[in-house]
This record gives structure tokens, C-alpha cells and sequence, in this order.
């Protein structure tokens, strides 16, 4: 009974948005590994969105976006046929999204099928949205113990975690959105929650923002965090295509469940900064604990955010994060982060910080090798995780099949 | 909001689910066991004949379906802004030329008239014991006497002020204290909060008669289709709203919201019920889906209690289960946006 209502519901709304236009966002899945933003431009006169199909969900290779959201959801499904709907349904939803094609216009009897937020017709708005699979949705409700991907498990707690907490961390889902204005990332969210009611919760989310530079390069940052140090300098080359098979796609041979090919592993911190105590820190005390120039974004003692760094010790953020060390290579992770605001706390103390977000091949050499040798840094006096989790980014479905459908077969 | 303890019952109902599915898979018309009729049950005193009119229409409806095809419905609609919440007037200046609509609306009238009767019944139940300062005996009258008010509650958005006078909260005036604060939850204030009905009689008098002005206008409203469909729209909003029942901020100091919440509910479900015969012509799918979403809901609240055994206090609610009942609400509420539109009205 329960379900079949939600079944009804989504099965409805899965109908409406098939009204709309969802055949012009389906990219060429052929040759390419990374699909490529420019050549999907899909509709709008903004910036193009990120097609949901492909080889790889495309928001992870997105370059940095000026606003951003990250939320962890709990699915309510009863069987695995109902989890089949909702992640169909989630799907359906986000390519309708993407596509940038108008929603379909009902009588003014019903309520508009989307927010009206970005007018209408929807400009392109240069929104991803990526979605990422918690551990919890192969605990024993759906019987997918047996496909999980190999490495994926509940966010453990490192060092610093004494204030994170369950409620705003881990969920069956997680959801990543993208895009060039906070109104439409508030638009995305929305029209994804409204077509998935009832079926998807929300435990947690989270929504940030960067200050972009005009250009984005590779080897510089593209954008300052909270600290007000540059954020992004050493980083992933997402048009590589061989660094990205490396370090941030699930490759063939990978995990013994052949669906994880070409997906990738999320890490998600929702990471708080003692922005008070920081701003009343020395430069050079600053500079010392991350190991670059705050101006420049420079290696300590060098002149260019592109130098080499060259470490002493490995006692900064930088040199503990990427020692550059014979075997160091392999911990190499892309970051993909927001910074957040969210008013302050009971104390009167800003609550500030950063949404990390880190797409690796490989958690256990990724993420969790690279915050393994974080644990213990000095800059932990200044920062306290908040909460995050740990998800696996599938690969988008092939043509004609829904979200989620290797998961069942 | 952690969903474990739903994800839980969920879980262990699993195997009940997937058997329904596969009978509604192959007809889905055949789970409209619904629980109108368990509401009936749970409070004969007041729902019993409300739910009986709306079946009632329904069946006549039927046969008048068979030669009255859906074009009704498309022809009239004009540009509208199409807001789902609020009662405007152009929705009740709003006529209909289906039959069936207005049947329903007929029906309705009726349920409100024996919703209102049952009101001034219950209430003088609970004013006699405010007057007699009579604790115990207002403390169990209090939420009985409140359900059809909750039934019904659409109607007070038509009647200037009634909502004012007898369902406001302290927080529209100067505390508790506050003279102009009146009616229910001022009677609450005195039972719970401050254990001493001395100076409560008067406000029960007062009760009295704005419920009795109540009825008078009620006797005159005109009642457009669109207060049918919105109004089961809005009840369930009401439940959902961040001051609402779910956030146990309505009944805050005797904690009976869950009396408030069935009854706001078996309100929406009547409406329903009434516009059940026009929607299986027009969305079946849709009306499965409302019905099926209101079995959840039911069968969500029949763990907290029934009017007969009494509700439990509000905090017993946990946060998972609160946060249970939000989406399915929210699943509901999605639903019951569409009947306005579904319907061709405006
Ligand atoms: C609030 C917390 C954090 C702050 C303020 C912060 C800040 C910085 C800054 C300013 C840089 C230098 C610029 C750059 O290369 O991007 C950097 C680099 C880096 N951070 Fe963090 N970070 C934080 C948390 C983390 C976490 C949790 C991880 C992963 C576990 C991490 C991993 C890295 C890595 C891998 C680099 C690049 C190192 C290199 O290759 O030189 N950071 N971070």
C-alpha cells in the first residue's frame, strides 16, 4: 500500500517529464572517455549544462563552479522493485534537468511542473548534478549486498571528527549539484526533491559557493577559500584523459561488480573553520601551516602558484597532503569543493568553512591515505569536521536504460 | 533526519508491499478499500455520515458518468495564476457544469453542515466542563471537541475572523495573558499550563458564540469546486506547515496535535471521497495514488493511537517518526496538488 502510492506518484511524474524533452540530452556515450562540456551544449543561451549520460557522470570532470550544493538523502522504498522506480524516477529527473528544454507547460489549473525560478524558457545555467550511492543502500533492505562496490563504506571517523555527527553525515544517496548562479542550484534541487517526494529524504545538505577566476587553467587555482588561501593550485587535470583512468575512474579490473566500471569513488567533509581564531593568525604562521604564500598561492619561499614545491619538512598541509614521494602518486585525488556560510553558532561564532568534495579511483588510496596523513596537522586547530560521507558515483546509465538498472540485472 | 526506524518498518511490511503491487500491477483500481470507512470506525460519532453522503453521490455519480465524457472538463479553464494554496474568491465565485462536480460539492455541503453540528455539540461538552472548572472532564473534551473544526478547516478560510477568534495561538498576541487571545488554545493554556479554569468560563461562552456565528455564515456560503480541491490540499499542508501539527507547535501544551492531525486528515479524505467519482473518470491513476498515500498515512497514525483509545502526548512522536510521517505528507501533498487541474478547474 504504502508504495504503491509512491510507485503511482513517481510513475506520474516520471510520465511528466517524459513529456518533456529528455531525448536531446542524451549524449553520444561512443568513443570519447570524457564527454565533453563544449560539444553537449544541450539548450539555453547561459553556459551549457552537463549531460546525465555518457561514460562518466560529467559533473565530476566539471570545471569548478561558482555555486554548489551537496546533500546526503535516504531512500523510503519498501522492495528493491521500488528502489528500481525511485532511482529511475531520480534519473528521469535529472536529465529533464540538464537537458535545458522548457517544462511542459500545464493548464493554469495545475500547479507549474517546474520553479519558475530561471523563467522561462530555462537558460542554460552550466548545472551538473551528480549522484552518488551511500553503503547504507546495500545494508539488507534491498538484497544489493552482493553488489557493493568493493571499497565503499560508511565515512569512518579520522582525528579531527569529534563534532561530526550521524544526522549530518553518510545517506543512501548523495546528490552533488553545480552551476553558475545559486538560483539555479536552488532550482535543481528543488525540481529533484518535488519529482521524487515521499521517496527521497533528506538527512543533510549543504550549499556553497567559490569566487571563480576569469579563466580557469590547469595548475592554478581556481578559486580562494575561506582562509583566504588560493584552493584548487595542485590539483587533477581533468582533460587528461590518462591521469583521470589513473586517479579517478573505477577501472575494468577494479571491483569484481563490473557495473563500478568508470565510476568513482566521493568523499564528501563538510569541514567548519575557526575563521575568528584564523584571522587573528600571524601570515606567517598562516603560510607555514598550509605551505604556500597567501598572496600568490606560491610554494613557501618560490614566487609562481605553478613552482615545484620544495618541502623541508613535511610538517604543512601541502607536504603532508601530496609528500611527492616514490609512491605518493598513487594517493592523488580531485577536489572539487565549495566554500560555505551559514550564518554563526550559539557562541556568537561565525560558521564558516568549506564543502570538501574529493572523486577518487580508489578510497582507501585516495581519500582516506591522503586524510591519514592529515590527522594530527597543526592546521586541525583551526578546522573541525562537521559531517560528509563516503559514496560511490556510478556510471550514468547506457542509452535507453534508467538509473540504478545494472544494480537489479 | 535519521530514517532508521522507518526504514525498519518499511522493511519488515516489504513482502506485504510487493504481493499488493503485483495484484494492483494487474488492476489497479482494487486496493479502494480505503479507510474512510476505518474512519468511521475510529469516531462514529461525527465522520460516519459525512463519509456516507460522499459514497453516496458517488454511486448515483457513476451512472451519470457513463454518457457525461470528459470534455466538460477541459472547455472552461481560463488563464489563472493557478496558485495551489488559498482560497480565492474567484475559486469560489467558480461554477462547474459537471455533474458529477457538483454532486460533490453538494455533498460537501452536507459534511460540513454535520461537521459544524457535531462542532457545537462536542464544544458545549467541553464549555459546560470549563464552567463547571472541571479539570479532567476538559482536558478529555478539548480535542474531541476540536476534530470537526479540523475537518472542515477549509470553510474558515471563507469566514472573515472565525480563525482568529477560536484557533489562534499566543504567539499573535502579547503571551497567553493577552485579553484578545481566545478560544481553544486559550482554554488549552488555562488546563495544561496553568491547571486552573477560574477565570477560563468566559472564553468558553465566547468559544460558544463565534462558532455559532460559524454556523450562521456557513449556512450561506457558496461553495465552488475549487474549495473542494484545494481544500484537501491545504489540509494536508496544514499538517506539514512548519508551525503545523508535525512540528507540534498547534496543541503545545496539552500535546494532543495527533487529534488534530487524524482529524485534518479524515477532512481531506472526505474531500476526496466526494470528488472520487469525477476523478476515476478523469485520473484514475491519480486517485489510486491519493488513496493509496492516505492507507499510508492511516496506517502511520494507527500506531500512535485512535480517537476511540486516545492518541498519544505529542512527544512520544520521535524525530525518525515525525520525519516518516513528513514524507509521506509531502508524497500526499504532491498528489493532491494535481486534483484542481485533474478536474479542469481553474
Ligand atoms: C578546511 C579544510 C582544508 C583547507 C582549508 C585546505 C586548504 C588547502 C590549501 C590552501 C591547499 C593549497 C592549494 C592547493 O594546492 O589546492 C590545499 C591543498 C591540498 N589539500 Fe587541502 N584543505 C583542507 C582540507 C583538506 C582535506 C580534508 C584533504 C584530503 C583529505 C585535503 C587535501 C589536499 C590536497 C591533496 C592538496 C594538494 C596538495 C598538493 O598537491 O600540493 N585538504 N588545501
Amino acid at each position: 500500500m504504502i508504495s504503491e502510492s509512491r510507485r503511482r506518484f513517481m510513475k506520474s511524474a516520471g510520465a511528466l517529464v517524459a513529456g518533456g524533452a529528455v531525448v536531446g540530452c542524451t549524449a553520444d556515450s561512443g568513443s570519447e572517455a570524457i564527454p565533453d562540456p563544449e560539444s553537449d551544449v544541450v539548450a539555453g543561451s547561459g553556459p551549457p549544462n552537463f549531460p546525465f549520460r555518457g561514460n562518466h557522470q560529467a559533473g565530476v570532470t566539471a570545471p569548478a563552479a561558482s555555486s554548489g550544493l551537496v546533500a546526503g538523502l535516504d531512500v523510503r522504498a519498501a522492495s528493491s522493485e521500488e528502489l528500481a522506480d525511485v532511482l529511475g524516477t531520480l534519473g528521469q529527473s535529472i536529465e529533464q534537468l540538464v537537458s535545458g528544454e522548457p517544462y511542459e507547460d500545464r493548464d493554469g489549473g495545475f500547479p507549474p511542473l517546474d520553479t519558475g525560478i530561471l523563467g522561462t524558457p530555462p537558460v542554460g545555467t552550466g548545472t551538473s548534478v551528480v549522484v552518488g550511492y551511500g553503503a547504507s543502500l546495500f545494508d539488507d533492505r534491498f538484497g544489493l549486498a552482493g553488489q557493493k562496490p568493493a571499497e565503499l563504506l560508511e565515512m569512518p571517523k579520522f582525528a579531527n571528527d569529534f563534532l561530526v555527527q550521524p544526522e549530518r553525515s553518510h545517506g543512501d544517496l548523495s546528490i552533488t549539484i553545480s552551476s553558475d548562479s545559486g538560483e539555479a542550484t536552488v532550482h535543481a534541487f528543488r525540481q529533484i526533491m518535488r519529482e521524487t517526494r515521499g521517496a527521497l529524504v533528506p538527512r543533510w545538505m549543504k550549499e556553497g559557493f567559490n569566487q571563480l577566476v576569469p579563466e580557469q587553467t590547469h595548475g592554478r587555482a581556481p578559486a580562494r577559500n575561506l582562509l583566504g588561501f588560493k584552493d584548487g593550485t595542485s590539483n587533477l587535470d581533468t582533460d587528461d584523459d590518462e591521469t583521470m583512468a589513473a586517479s579517478v575512474w573505477v577501472g575494468p579490473d577494479d571491483d569484481q561488480s563490473q557495473w563500478t566500471t568508470g565510476g568513482t569513488y566521493q568523499a564528501v567533509r563538510v569541514i567548519r573553520m575557526m575563521v575568528e581564531f584564523w584571522d587573528r593568525t600571524r601570515l606567517n604562521e598562516q603560510e607555514g601551516l598550509i605551505g604556500r604564500h597567501r598572496a600568490s598561492g606560491a610554494p613557501l619561499g618560490l614566487d609562481d602558484e605553478t613552482d615545484e614545491p620544495v618541502f623541508e619538512d613535511l610538517e604543512s598541509h601541502i607536504a603532508r597532503a601530496n609528500p611527492r614521494s616514490s609512491g605518493s602518486e598513487k594517493n592523488l585525488i580531485l577536489r572539487r569543493g565549495f566554500n560555505y556560510a551559514s550564518g554563526f553558532d550559539a557562541n556568537d561564532q561565525l560558521d564558516q568553512g568549506l564543502i570538501f568534495v574529493s572523486y577518487q579511483r580508489s578510497l582507501e588510496d585516495g581519500f582516506i591515505a591522503v586524510q591519514r596523513r592529515l590527522d594530527g596537522e597543526a592546521l586541525e586547530e583551526y578546522v573541525r569536521p562537521l559531517g560528509g560521507g563516503f559514496f560511490f558515483v556510478p556510471p550514468p546509465p547506457a542509452d535507453g536504460a534508467a538509473l540504478g538498472e545494472p544494480l537489479f540485472s | 533526519m535519521g530514517t532508521k526506524g522507518g526504514r525498519r518498518r518499511l522493511g519488515a511490511r516489504a513482502a506485504v508491499v510487493v504481493a499488493v503491487l503485483a495484484l494492483l500491477a494487474t488492476a489497479c483500481g482494487g486496493d479502494d478499500g480505503v479507510d474512510v470507512n476505518s474512519v468511521e470506525e475510529s469516531d462514529a460519532s461525527s465522520s460516519a455520515s459525512g463519509s456516507e453522503s460522499g459514497s453516496a453521490s458517488g454511486s448515483e455519480a457513476d451512472a451519470a458518468a457513463e454518457d457525461d465524457t470528459a470534455t466538460d472538463e477541459e472547455g472552461d479553464v481560463e488563464e489563472e495564476s493557478g496558485s495551489a494554496s488559498g482560497i480565492s474568491e474567484e475559486e469560489v465565485a467558480q461554477t462547474t457544469e459537471n455533474p458529477l462536480i457538483q454532486d460533490a460539492v453538494d455533498g460537501y455541503r452536507v459534511y460540513v453542515q454535520e461537521q459544524i453540528s457535531d462542532m457545537q455539540a462536542e464544544t458545549k461538552v467541553f464549555a459546560d466542563a470549563v464552567r463547571d472548572g472541571d479539570i479532567e472532564a476538559t482536558k478529555a473534551a478539548y480535542p474531541v471537541s476540536r476534530r470537526p473544526w479540523e475537518r472542515i478547516e477549509p470553510i474558515a478560510g471563507l469566514i472573515e475572523d472565525i480563525d482568529g477568534a477560536v484557533d489562534a495561538r499566543e504567539d499573535d498576541f502579547d503571551g497567553p495573558e493577552d485579553p484578545n487571545f481566545t478560544g481553544w488554545h486559550k482554554i488549552e493554556w488555562y488546563t495544561w499550563d496553568q491547571g486552573d479554569l477560574t477565570e477560563a468560563g468566559p472564553f468558553a461562552d465566547q468559544l460558544e458564540a463565534d462558532l455559532q456565528t460559524l454556523a450562521d455564515t456557513a449556512e450561506t456560503l457558496d461553495l465552488a469546486p475549487g474549495v473542494l480541491t484545494v481544500g484537501a490540499q491545504e489540509l494536508i499542508e496544514e499538517v506539514a506547515a512548519p508551525d503545523g501539527k508535525l512540528s507540534g507547535e498547534e496543541d503545545r501544551y496539552s500535546g494532543t496535535d495527533l487529534y488534530d492531525f487524524k482529524a485534518n486528515v479524515e477532512g481531506s479524505e472526505a474531500l476526496v471521497d466526494l470528488l472520487a467519482p469525477v476523478l476515476e473518470e478523469a485520473d484514475p491513476e491519480l486517485l489510486t495514488a491519493v488513496e493509496s498515500s492516505f492507507d499510508e498515512l492511516n496506517g502511520q497514525l494507527e500506531v500512535f493511537g485512535s480517537f476511540e483509545a486516545g492518541y498519544v502526548h505529542y512527544d512520544e512522536v520521535t524525530e525518525d517518526q515525525r520525519g516518516e510521517l513528513a514524507a509521506t505528507l509531502g508524497g500526499l501533498a504532491e498528489s493532491l496538488s494535481l486534483l484542481n487541474g485533474a478536474l479542469g478547474l481553474e
